[in-house]
């Protein structure tokens, strides 16, 4: 049955540019270019998850996807090279891989006649457990935001575990590229800054400062909101530390790495990445001193003020917090790492 | 055809999937098998999101109305995107451990080649 929606058009339309886009994004030359247009990218499946009600994952896809992680590419071209040199031959190859691959895509889409139809209300996936959490996340947690609630109380483990990957990853980084300070220091030219004093440099803005110095507050204030209204509106830990880290992400390119390093020292960056984690296994280890399972909020209402469901969404609110703290600190952290090379003294 | 239209999506999501495979198999560059690498991501997030779909559905959040006695089918499914919203995540720090593996890459051989770093490697 075909979806009888005026957006269903613009539905086909957006996944078709983001085909196109994906296309542009692996043959353009320019991996700055590359990196835009895949910005662009994820601007578009973004739009496209909102089109399917989807809007906390669009929210988070528009932080991370399109703001953070170009970034990230961005910085790393910054250290490195922006052109791919172009070799002669390697055509057959590619040609071959093209044929295995299509072979896999045809082999997926022979599945596709299996499939309920798009939307289906009464698909396995839709019809199974998901009921549960829609008919009861009021009466168990009084937060309306279904994903919300999912997210941070009946798959507490699941989350838990996946901001520990997280963390694992900024340490991953850190062992990857960080290098001893002290060989950074004979590596970099004392005399550079007494001999060419640049009279202008352009990679340097007063306007972008001044408008970045504006905005900062602006960007952390929303994500203290979205954090803390994430049981009512899209939102929650991940995006609101997202959002955090970008703000600190846009000083650290606005103004100077330097700039941002003054402020955020290495050892105290690592011990806020990982205070979010042990803030979020703490909670869970409360409940079970307050006589409940791990991470089973319900339990807190002994030392919390109110009901067991309001409970649990204190509990939800207190772990939205470490998520949002260890995210923030992690994406500033693997910023600096991939911006100065691990070196923590210059770069974007 | 019929079918083929009513999961536009689905096919989508394939053709999203191998091309982000194709490009981490057969381009040279690293930077850009990592952004193969989450192409091939986000086609995954988007098969996600397509199964979690309602026709005629809202956003997975409740309106006051409707606390006391939701209607199940006129919400989206919040459990899978809650899947993918933790996934978004988790794929920026790993495209961040692959970013910072191909710059340590760079900085040892001097090129994002594969065919130049393996040359390199052989000298």
């Amino acid at each position: 049955m075909m979806p009888s929606l005026p957006i269903w058009q613009f539905d086909v339309l957006l996944l078709v540019l983001v085909v196109l886009f994906a296309v542009v994004a692996l043959s353009i030359r320019n991996l700055m270019g590359a990196a835009v247009v895949f910005g662009a990218y994820s601007f578009m499946m973004c739009l496209i998850w909102a089109g399917m009600g989807a809007v906390d994952v669009a929210f988070t896809e528009a932080a991370v996807g399109a703001g953070v992680s170009t970034v990230f590419i961005v910085s790393t071209i910054y250290n490195t090279s922006a052109t791919m040199r172009s070799r002669p031959g390697g055509i057959a190859f590619k040609l071959f891989i093209g044929v295995v691959v299509t072979l896999a895509g045809v082999f997926l889409l022979s599945a596709l006649p299996d499939f309920p139809d798009w939307g289906d209300p009464n698909s396995p996936a839709n019809a199974t457990v998901a009921p549960y959490y829609i008919e009861n996340s009021i009466r168990d947690t009084h937060v309306p935001n279904l994903v919300t609630s999912v997210l941070a109380d009946y798959r507490g483990f699941d989350t838990l575990l996946e901001t520990i990957v997280v963390f694992i990853a900024c340490i991953a980084i850190y062992s990857i590229l960080r290098i001893e300070t002290a060989k950074s220091k004979t590596d970099e030219p004392e005399e550079d800054t007494a001999t060419a004093p640049p009279s202008y440099d352009p990679s340097d803005s007063l306007i972008v400062r001044q408008a970045s110095r504006f905005m900062v507050p602006f960007m952390q204030l929303f994500a203290l909101y979205v954090i803390a209204h994430g049981h009512y509106s899209p939102g929650g830990g991940f995006q609101g530390g997202v959002i955090l880290g970008a703000s600190l992400i846009l000083l650290a390119i606005s103004f100077d790495l330097k700039f941002i390093l003054r402020q955020w020292r290495e050892k105290p960056l690592m011990l806020l990445v990982a205070s979010g984690v042990c803030l979020y296994a703490t909670v869970g280890l409360a409940c079970m001193f307050t006589g409940g399972n791990y991470l089973d909020y319900g339990s807190l209402d002994s030392v919390l003020p109110n009901d067991r469901a309001m409970a649990r969404s204190h509990g939800i609110l207190l772990v939205e917090i470490g998520v949002g703290i260890t995210v923030m600190f992690s994406m500033l952290a693997i910023h600096i790492n991939l911006a100065s090379n691990g070196r923590f003294d210059r770069g974007l | 055809m019929e079918n083929l239209i009513a999961n536009f999506n689905y096919v989508i999501v394939v053709i999203l999937m191998m091309i982000g495979l194709w490009s981490m198999l057969a381009q040279k560059n690293l930077i850009k098998k990592c952004i193969g690498m989450a192409i091939l991501q986000t086609g995954i997030i988007l098969f996600f999101i397509s199964i979690g779909a309602k026709n005629n559905a809202l956003i997975p959040i409740l309106t006051e109305a409707a606390y006391s006695d939701p209607d199940v089918a006129t919400v989206a499914n919040p459990l899978t995107q809650i899947l993918m919203l933790t996934a978004i995540v988790v794929g920026v720090a790993t495209l961040g451990v692959g970013l910072g593996l191909a710059q340590k890459i760079y900085h040892q051989h001097s090129s994002f080649d594969e065919d130049e770093i393996l040359e390199n490697q052989r000298k």
